[in-house]
């Protein structure tokens, strides 16, 4: 009999306690964000510099030395890189990230020597169709970048090796210039 | 009602004034199911959607209209315009019937439900007895689904539904007797005119027995309408979507039309048969006032209902069947059985009720009611500790 | 499988039902499937099918390489990834023989035991969700999401995080990380017990779970459960005391386990409590790390090329669901011989069969929800 009244009282303690909490909460604000409209900033500018989101690759710095190319464990980079037999300079003539196939595992952007394969912020890549996920960074064969011994000076890629080698450096700010 | 329209039609007599006073009633009724029932069960379920989220820590939908007000009849006309896809294998007859007999159920129980001291379809003098009939036809409806559908979880569904329609007639007919036994009238007129309104002379305060029929009766009623906790014919996590897992576009939204519609029922039965219903203090001579009023008197405590069924869908899990069946024949048909013969007894020993008793009662009711807020602000106060905004 | 059927009289005659439980149903946590032999509500069995998720992880590992294999292991168990992470480097830094420094081994239990979080809360809310509960499921999701924002901070990934590295960890704690954690947990233990209040001690919540499906400690200890589930049936066993690895010999904690508060030891409640009762134990191993925590590199030096003499290792983690063993040979070239996992959700998996004779349909959701099984894990 003690049992019977006991769980009358308990069932009805409990759901008056569950209730009263589920009553506070609509005092307290809501923890939505509506993207993608409502939003006072960006959700790509509210990520943490380390977020690892579609692959973007700076041809001026690029090396054409394929550690990424190797180390991508599902092989979704393809990089041409010939010798020019007269100028002794490498040129890239391919340099296709499929981003249909890439698991963002930021594997590739690591053993980058210069920063030039890295992840954005970005994460909105929807499109119609597989073709148009492959992105294709080389449209006419570009020389590979050298790194020069006495520093770089060129200023018009002086600012891009600027930006990779800060994003190599795992502690940089990220409120440090425009970001990766 | 009736006086009304007799002096509407003047001077006509005979065939002819029955045949007025029918398509007066037809006209009236068909005023209340398309301009009140359906735009209730709709707005029911956009509020749910936003009560819910809000206590869920979300928005909701706020994109149709302001709030998203018109959320409700972007999701009708959709659904109107979907695909009426009838699976191959199911019962076709059956299949298309089902939904019109649980819409016919709940919209024929309407017919009793006052809206005001003059604004009733009919009152019946049998009012409470007619709505509980009335609404056990959607059992009869959430079978046939189940059935035809020829899916087995379909199934479960429409037989859970049959058990536990069923099973709570009998708690739900005893939370209401000694409603019937302190107004000695079936009619919902009746009962709403025995009562005063002053809160402590509603039927809800009149006895400790009164007030625990009074829960009973909201339990029972939750559970005929499906509601959670006792959500299992559609138990999504259990059934898929029940005796509803086969049917798409209109014909899934008849059921939940009537599911949200019953919502409103099962406020508008609690606010008649213990709240006072359209009781108004006697402020104004004027009778369109008054009337407007009373309504409104009538449709908040009903709104208050339908909100804390809502509140306790967000809030508690839901039973199994066995404990279903437990919670029914051994918890509230034995309390209900008390509760009847505790009202008699009361009304025995003191006819005209005890003052006192109702006041304590109403003071008891005050208590826990301040008790609940005490334990809000708790949550709030931790909350703020946890580094809650608390907002408006 | 063949059960008897009584036929009472000579009236009506009962027939058992075949139910088909899956890949596709709302409570089976990915893509499980049971066939469920039922009378009415009440069954006679209900059968794993497991496969529907398998997507030959241990294989790719012979072709994708030592240092590539790791985002693959993100995917075995993808709710807690980072303890798969964990598995496959100390395996390989075991065959290779390579120690990884103390800051690293720091934040991989910090990163680790911030995944067990993650996890226990999405096992706390499903749990709910399955019983019908649909509010403490959104409080829960809402804390993991502030855990998943930490864990991006930290490594740029909300689900598969691909944090760890054979010989340490990829990158270090970003500037500031120790006093966001340590804030953030402050938020994290009354919201715990907020769900408490709302869902654990709730009458009908106890009602749905306390003595369903009991699992004793013998029989929990013949199929093998692991990890929490073990626990809870009484078994006071995690590998994190017993056989300590990384550096969880140097935090205080507690082994919590099954009390049977509200009904039998090992029922579906003590189960559920166990998964809220390591919450707290987590966040204990959480504050002391993130105080202790000393300087240093986080990554050992590992050559990219990385080729680990011939040999065999096995390598046991503490997951989110119990022991994970890894058992894996190499042949001495650039790519394992061999890869095996053995996960918790496998073990739990097998026990349901047995349990499940003479449960309701809706218990079976409730098994499955306390098991916490998680089909990638299951299959992989």
């Amino acid at each position: 009999m003690r049992v019977y009244f006991h769980n009358i009282w308990i069932s009805l303690a409990t759901a008056f306690e569950g209730m009263s909490i589920t009553f506070s909460h609509l005092f307290r604000k809501p923890y939505t964000v509506q993207y993608p409209d409502r939003i006072a900033v960006r959700v790509q500018d509210t990520l943490p510099y380390r977020y690892r989101g579609i692959l973007e690759v700076d041809l001026e710095i690029c090396t054409g030395c394929l550690a990424c190319e190797r180390a991508c464990p599902i092989d979704c980079i393809r990089i041409d890189a010939k010798k020019d037999m007269q100028t002794k300079e490498m040129l890239l003539n391919r340099f296709d990230i499929d981003m249909a196939k890439c698991m963002y595992c930021g594997l590739c952007s690591e053993p980058c020597p210069t920063g030039s394969i890295h992840h954005t912020r970005e994460f909105e890549g929807s499109d119609y169709s597989l073709e148009s996920l492959v992105k294709r960074f080389v449209k006419v064969p570009v020389p590979a970048y050298k790194p020069k011994k006495s520093g770089e000076d060129d200023p018009a890629i002086l600012p891009i090796l600027e930006r990779g080698m800060r994003y190599i450096d795992e502690f940089a700010d990220p409120d440090d210039g425009s970001g990766a | 009602m009736q006086e009304y329209l007799t002096t509407l039609l003047g001077g006509a007599e005979g065939l002819a004034l029955e045949v007025g006073y029918l398509l007066g009633m037809l006209a009236f009724g068909a005023i209340v199911v398309f301009g009140f029932i359906l735009p209730v069960a709709g707005i029911t379920s956009w509020l749910e959607r936003r009560v819910w989220a809000r206590m869920q820590s979300r928005i909701g939908p706020n994109r149709v209209g302001p709030f998203g007000f018109l959320q409700w009849l972007a999701d009708g006309l959709k659904n109107l315009l979907k695909e009426d896809v009838i699976p191959t294998a199911v019962d076709p007859r059956l299949f298309r019937i089902a939904p019109y007999v649980v819409v016919v159920g709940f919209v024929a129980a309407f017919v009793a439900v006052p809206f005001g001291a003059n604004l009733i379809i009919a009152d019946l003098n049998i009012g409470i007895l007619y709505v509980t009939a009335a609404t056990s036809l959607v059992v009869v409806g959430i079978l046939i689904a189940g059935w035809s559908s020829n899916n087995k979880w379909s199934m479960l569904g429409g037989i859970r539904s049959a058990t536990q329609i069923v099973s709570y007639e009998i708690p739900a007919g005893l939370g209401i007797f000694p409603v019937v036994l302190l107004s000695g009238t079936l009619s919902m007129q009746g009962i709403i005119e025995a009562q005063g309104w002053q809160p402590w002379n509603w039927h809800m305060f009149h006895s400790p027995f009164a007030l625990a029929a009074f829960l009973l009766f909201f339990v029972s009623a939750l559970a005929e309408g499906n509601r959670t906790p006792f959500d299992l014919p559609e138990a999504e996590s259990e059934l898929v979507a029940g005796f509803a897992t086969e049917y798409s576009g209109m014909r899934m939204l008849l059921f939940f039309l009537a599911e949200w519609g019953n919502l409103y029922l099962i406020g508008a039965l609690m606010a008649t048969l213990y709240m006072g219903g359209w009781q108004v203090p006697p402020f104004t001579e004027n009778a369109v006032l008054l009337g407007v009023a009373q309504f409104l008197s009538i449709f908040l405590k009903s709104c208050f209902w339908v909100f804390v069924a809502m509140w306790i869908r967000a809030t508690l899990p839901r039973v199994r069947v066995d404990q279903l069946m437990t919670l029914c024949w051994k918890y509230l048909v034995p309390i209900g059985l008390v509760c009847v013969l505790g009202t008699a007894v009361t009304m025995v020993v003191a006819p005209e009720g005890i003052l006192g008793l109702r006041f304590a009662m109403f003071g008891l009711v005050v208590l826990v009611i301040a008790n609940f807020f005490r334990r809000v602000v708790f949550h709030l106060r931790r909350a703020k500790g946890m580094g809650w905004t608390i907002a408006g | 499988m063949s059960v008897e059927i009584e036929v009472e009289g000579q009236g009506l005659a009962t027939e058992e039902m075949t139910l088909n439980m899956g890949p596709q149903h709302p409570s089976t946590h990915g893509v499980l499937r049971f066939i469920v032999k039922a009378d009415g509500e009440v069954m006679r069995t209900a059968i794993p099918d497991i496969g529907y998720l398998h997507r030959s992880i241990e294989k790719i590992a012979e072709k994708v390489g030592w240092h590539g294999f790791m985002p693959y292991t993100d995917r075995v168990d993808y709710v807690a990834a980072m303890t798969a992470n964990q598995g496959w480097g100390m395996a390989s830094e075991k065959l290779a023989g390579i120690e990884v420094p103390k800051r690293g081994e720091y934040c991989r239990t910090i990163a680790g035991e911030l995944g067990r979080i993650c996890s226990h809360l999405l096992a706390i809310g499903a749990t709910g969700m399955d019983i019908g509960a649909i509010t403490p499921f959104t409080h829960a999701l809402r804390e993991r999401e502030m855990i998943n924002d930490l864990i991006e901070e930290l490594c740029g990934a909300r689900l598969t995080y691909n944090y760890m590295r054979i010989g340490g960890v990829a990158w270090d704690l970003p500037p500031g990380y120790q006093e966001k954690v340590l804030e953030y947990l402050d938020h994290l233990e009354p919201t715990i017990h907020e769900i408490n209040d709302l869902l654990s001690y709730n009458k009908i919540y106890v009602e749905r779970l306390a003595n369903v499906a009991v699992v004793s400690p013998a029989m929990a200890k013949n199929f093998n459960l692991v990890g929490p589930n073990l626990r809870a049936s009484g078994v006071k066993y995690d590998l994190r005391k017993d056989q300590p690895y990384s550096v969880y010999d140097e935090f205080e904690f507690d082994v919590p386990i099954g009390e049977g508060e509200m009904g039998q030891v090992g029922d579906c409640w003590d189960r559920y409590m166990m998964r809220i009762k390591e919450v707290f134990e987590s966040i204990k191993i959480l504050r002391q790390a993130l105080r202790q925590i000393p300087d240093g590199p986080v990554i050992a030096k590992v050559p990219r090329n990385l080729k680990p003499p011939a040999g065999d290792v096995h390598v046991r983690v503490e997951g989110a669901r119990g022991d994970m063993s890894w058992y894996v040979a190499s042949d001495g070239t650039e790519f394992p011989y061999r890869v095996h996992i053995r996960t918790g959700s496998w073990t739990a998996m097998s026990i349901i069969q047995e349990l499940s004779r003479g449960l309701m349909i809706a218990d079976l959701v409730a098994v499955i929800a306390t098991f916490d099984i998680v089909a990638p894990e299951v299959d992989r």
